[in-house]
């Protein structure tokens, strides 16, 4: 499709121009927030020039606030390490678990095979609310209120489904053909799995791995309701700006910023797998 | 197309049994993780067919289905399945849409289009309840840098989520901004790995794009689009962040989706029966609906199987 | 703590030197105003200490379960003291306040032993109380072993006590004799006026003196003053867009949310003065009130009145407080006036919220727990946060009457001790106590938000509402 006439360059990159606008324009909004105290961020009519300043930034990095009421400890760092964990970890087992099943599913027929792959899906059906309260009476006869391994494991609850259905689809798009020339030459399945299958499913690997990592890292209520005021993630420390005496705007603006750029770097790393698309085009028939 | 299992190459007895067991080995893992949900949720559904509110405990007792017969005549509870199916519809529709057509924009794995594809990631970064926190502030019609530009154009007193004429407007387009990144990523990484002799084929022939997208395009990303829509349909017809932290459900009870309610019920009012009534039915129809969808993916992947 | 800086504070507290001096030394000490503060406090915790044993449960681990909220600020400050005076450890929780609640349901109905004490509401003691959840504290507060002499439970303005105790039967009256006290007051907050002095000079107005002159001033206001809109009210739909202003007026004309006979709750909002109340309240948000009015909680009602857009509002006082310092464009700008919607009154009736201490009854050290509550909500504590830290409103009398506090505050908030004086006696909560409280108070608000989106008449709109809730009192046996 080398001959794109100059009116659709134009218009193409109009509507790139626009897309970005809208999606881009409260991200750039709430960073010039985050260089601004309230008393400049609540002016009317609103403007985009003011004296920036990293006070937001400062407490929130090393957790002391200046208030008139004296210095306030803030836990947000501490909220950020929880995120970056629990994300972290709930996203690697779901893979581990949810890679080799959407493999399973994708390339073999086997008896109750669907009925798995739907009773998978259906855990993603339950609402969080439904099942939270009966949830918190078993965590605490288990002992694993408070912990980081209950939480991790409800967590599974979230990515694994997304993972083993996104990453699934496209096991099934790559051609078995491949597959068969390597076991033929006398490999085993697993090296199959590993070097051939892996290598090929990576775009959507990868498209699966970020996406339950967002939707883990954007989560705050399984914490909320299971765990203690220490392991709070990310979300639930940004609230703790909205006090009786005012919503702290700059600060839940700073707050947004640095939670999302976990997220970014993690999104730019996996980016490189993203856009790669099937290599080569050769495998498709 | 054969499966590996079907590939003529002698085996002895002991290997066979390993590979018929090898699929339940990849995916029971995964299943038993995820199990012990079903204890909660079992219990879940007995609740919901008790009279039990926490703070009324004399009351507490087993009715059966009372609490969902009750509903059939409540038209509060009608209207929270009809909001509900409408905002889910909405926003899956209208992310679906644009979704797919920011893939097509950025379709080329140039350099800029990449970047764009990631930057425009940031909006689902952001977790809704604080996304919908700092659109309440945009929308203000004192600070807020929306109402602000909206009244440069000549429209001074739109009332955002605070009217029932434009309450559900607005949290339809926080829910786009919030999830159609969801779509695109999910279409554009579709759209990247489909392969490219069809496209070249038709261009050879001279084809006209719109039938190459109507007739190769679509019908290839159908699959994608079908799961990329199920879990956004899941996510939107349990939406409860967004939606709260604007309207709390209203104006009135105009915006009293499921979820919302549900948690009105449990977190402030301790009807626990009434609460676990309410999700059991949104999960019914979660489920009825997961099928159909289901069922197409399924026939979709046979159709191919079979062609290919 | 240095011996020479206790010993100053010792002879302080021991009233041996005068206060002027005690600073004088102090800052020649090198301490700032802050850590002698929290260091008189501690002299003043040791002089309390002198007639109770106080190291009881020496040893013992408290769990607080906290909100976000500058009563918790000022106790944490200060809870160094109350680890030395009775060597317990404690440790906190907190939570911010949009989600604290959800935190202390789900604790609460799990049987959570995790945490002792927690701070909550007198609406929310209506769902724990009966639910089993919470102690009723009279067995502490009449147990001379249990509560230390100086505590003085009745130096607690009687209007929070008794708001703060139900015996449980539906409709029965706060603080009544057989009442269970399920929680102790810890800091409260009523509603009355507070606005923006410049603005109301500008215009040219008086703070308002009964309804119909709020609704006349609020417009004239919203009409001249260039931009802001006349009074700011909450309106999310909610119980707490009820619970401020508007029920504060509400019970200034006599009317009530419900009739209780023979025991038998029945709607009230449907009387005609009722309606014709409602009418006025919703002609004043049409005409003057925010435009995002819907969507409006005590955070964008305070915001509006800190930066300038609105001229006052009808809601906490210390709301208004808040608003005037800080990095507030309006700081110092705020004034504070009582307000007595009914013109027939002789006073105001502000409708209150508490904040308070309960007692978890799953904790597994009630005892220990209870020394915490006592030492919290004690006479020495409240000194401390009133003169110190921003903590208001003070439950205790004798800290209102204490001189350096009303110094304190009338020197930066004109007009607020005196809208509190006046206001006190007739500050509880009017509410009626029954298990349906959160249910039925949302369906109000929701009510009131169809009428003043004109989707339904006032009257209409009451008469269904009333019919509705009566249905709904009658199928929970209540009615």
């Amino acid at each position: 499709m080398d001959h794109v006439s100059a009116t659709e360059r134009i218009v193409r990159g109009g509507l790139i121009t626009l897309v970005l606008i809208f999606f881009l324009f409260p991200i750039f909004w709430i960073l010039l927030m985050s260089f601004q105290t309230n008393e400049t961020i609540l002016r009317i009519p609103p403007s985009l020039f003011f004296e920036p300043t990293l006070a937001n930034y400062t407490a929130l990095l090393t957790g002391q606030l200046k208030t008139t009421a004296g210095n306030l400890d803030i836990l947000f760092m501490r909220n950020l390490g929880n995120s970056v964990l629990l994300s972290t970890c709930a996203v690697l087992l779901s893979l581990l678990l949810g890679v080799p099943a959407a493999y399973a599913f994708a390339r073999f027929r086997f008896r109750l095979g669907e009925n798995i792959a739907f009773t998978l899906l259906s855990f993603r059906f339950a609402p969080p609310l439904l099942v939270l309260l009966p949830l918190s009476l078993y965590f605490k006869q288990m002992h694993l209120t408070d912990s980081y391994v209950g939480l991790i494991w409800v967590y599974q609850l979230i990515c694994l489904p997304l993972i083993l259905w996104i990453v699934r689809g496209y096991f099934e798009d790559i051609s078995p053909d491949i597959e068969h020339a390597y076991r033929i030459a006398g490999h085993s399945w697993r090296q199959t799995f590993i070097r051939i299958a892996i290598p090929l499913a990576r775009p959507g690997i990868a498209a699966a791995g970020l996406l339950a990592f967002i939707f883990a890292w954007n989560n705050f209520v399984f914490a909320l309701i299971l765990a203690s005021a220490s392991k709070q993630p990310v979300t639930v420390g940004a609230l703790a700006f909205v006090t009786a005496s005012g919503i702290q705007y700059g600060q839940i603006a700073a707050a947004i910023v640095l939670s999302v750029t976990p997220t970014l770097l993690l999104a730019l790393y996996a980016q490189r797998y993203l856009v790669e698309g099937l290599s080569l085009g050769a495998v498709k028939g | 197309m054969s499966s590996a299992a079907d590939v003529p190459v002698a085996r002895p007895v002991r290997s066979r049994i390993m590979r018929r067991a090898l699929p339940y080995v990849l995916s029971l893992p995964a299943l038993l993780i995820c199990i012990g949900i079903l204890v909660p949720f079992f219990t879940a559904a007995y609740y919901s067919m008790m009279r039990y509110r926490l703070n009324l405990p004399m009351l507490k007792g087993f009715i059966w289905f009372d609490n969902y017969i009750a509903f059939l005549s409540d038209a509060t509870f009608w209207h929270t399945v009809t909001i509900s199916l409408v905002y889910a519809g909405l926003t899956v529709g209208l992310e679906l849409v644009l979704g797919l057509g920011i893939a097509l924009l950025l379709q080329k794995p140039t350099r800029f289009h990449n970047a764009a594809s990631i930057l425009l990631l940031l909006p689902l970064m952001t977790a809704p309840a604080l996304a919908a926190l700092m659109w309440k502030l945009m929308t203000n019609p004192n600070f807020g840098v929306l109402s602000y530009l909206v009244s440069l154009l000549g429209v001074t007193d739109f009332k955002w989520a605070s009217d029932p004429s434009s309450a559900l407007f607005t949290v339809t387009l926080v829910d786009i901004w919030v999830y159609t990144p969801f779509m695109m990523i999910l279409l554009l990484a579709g759209l990247r790995s489909l392969p490219k002799q069809p496209f070249e084929a038709a261009a050879l022939d001279g084809v006209p794009r719109s039938f190459v997208f109507f007739r190769i395009t679509l019908p290839m990303l159908m699959p994608y689009i079908i799961t990329a829509s199920l879990f956004r349909l899941l996510d939107s017809i349990q939406q409860f962040d967004i939606i709260y932290s604007m309207t709390q459900g209203g104006p009135g009870d105009t915006l009293l989706v499921f979820q919302v309610r549900s948690y009105l019920e449990f977190f402030q009012y301790t009807n626990v029966g009434r609460s676990a009534a309410i999700l059991m039915v949104l999960w019914a129809i979660t489920y009825f609906l997961s099928n159909i969808f289901i069922k197409q993916w399924l026939k979709l992947r046979e159709r191919t199987r079979g062609l290919a | 703590m240095y011996d020479k800086e206790k010993d100053l504070f010792a002879a302080f507290a021991a009233k041996k030197m005068s206060r002027r001096e005690m600073l004088d030394r102090a800052g020649r000490l090198g301490l700032s105003l802050g850590a002698a503060a929290v260091l008189l406090n501690a002299a003043a915790t040791r002089a309390l200490a002198a007639d109770f044993d106080w190291q009881k449960f020496k040893g013992t681990k408290l769990k607080l379960l906290l909100n976000k909220h500058p009563y918790a600020d000022a106790m944490i400050a200060d809870l160094e003291n109350f680890k030395t005076l009775t060597g317990m450890d404690v440790s906190y929780d907190v939570f911010p306040e949009d989600v604290y609640f959800d935190k202390v349901t789900a604790a609460l109905s799990s049987s959570s032993s995790e945490y002792d004490a927690f701070m909550t509401g007198a609406y929310m003691t209506w769902t724990y109380g009966p639910a089993g959840w919470i102690e009723d504290l009279n067995g502490y507060l009449k147990d001379a072993s249990k509560t230390n002499p100086n505590h003085n439970w009745d130096d607690v303005l009687p209007g929070l006590r008794a708001s703060t105790a139900w015996n449980g039967v539906p409709g029965a009256e706060l603080g009544s004799a057989d009442a269970k006290q399920w929680c102790v007051p810890w800091g409260y907050e009523l509603n009355n006026i507070s606005y923006n002095r410049g603005l109301f000079d500008k215009v040219g107005v008086q703070p308002p003196k009964n309804l119909e002159d709020m609704v006349g001033v609020a417009a004239k206001l919203t009409k001249d003053a260039g931009g802001p809109y006349g009074i700011g009210v909450r309106g999310s739909r909610s119980w707490a867009t009820i619970h401020p202003g508007f029920l504060s007026g509400y019970s200034n004309y006599g009317q009530r949310d419900f009739t209780v006979t023979d025991g038998k709750l029945k709607a009230a909002m449907n009387t005609a003065e009722s309606k014709a109340y409602h009418k006025l309240w919703v002609q004043m948000i049409q005409d003057s009130g925010p435009k995002n009015w819907a969507t409006y909680t005590w955070y964008q009602v305070g915001t509006d009145l800190g930066a300038g857009a609105s001229a006052m509002i009808f809601d906490a006082d210390i709301l208004g407080y808040f608003m005037n310092g800080g990095d507030n464009k309006e700081k110092g700008h705020i004034g504070y006036a009582p307000f007595a919607a009914n013109p027939a009154a002789k006073a105001p009736t502000p409708n209150v919220w508490i904040w308070s201490l309960a007692l978890s009854s799953f904790s597994a050290q009630k005892d220990a727990a209870w020394y915490f509550i006592q030492w919290a909500t004690s006479t020495e504590h409240d000194m401390f946060g009133a003169r110190k830290m921003d903590f208001v409103n003070p439950v205790r009398q004798s800290v209102w009457k204490d001189q350096e506090f009303r110094d304190r505050i009338a020197k930066s908030y004109p007009g607020y001790l005196e809208q509190h004086d006046l206001s006190a006696p007739g500050a509880k909560i009017y509410f009626t106590a029954q298990p349906l409280f959160f249910d039925l108070t949302t369906q109000w608000a929701e009510t009131l938000q169809k009428m003043v989106a004109k989707q339904v008449p006032v009257d209409e709109g009451l008469d269904q509402l009333a019919a509705n809730i009566d249905k709904q009192l009658k199928d929970a046996g209540l009615g």
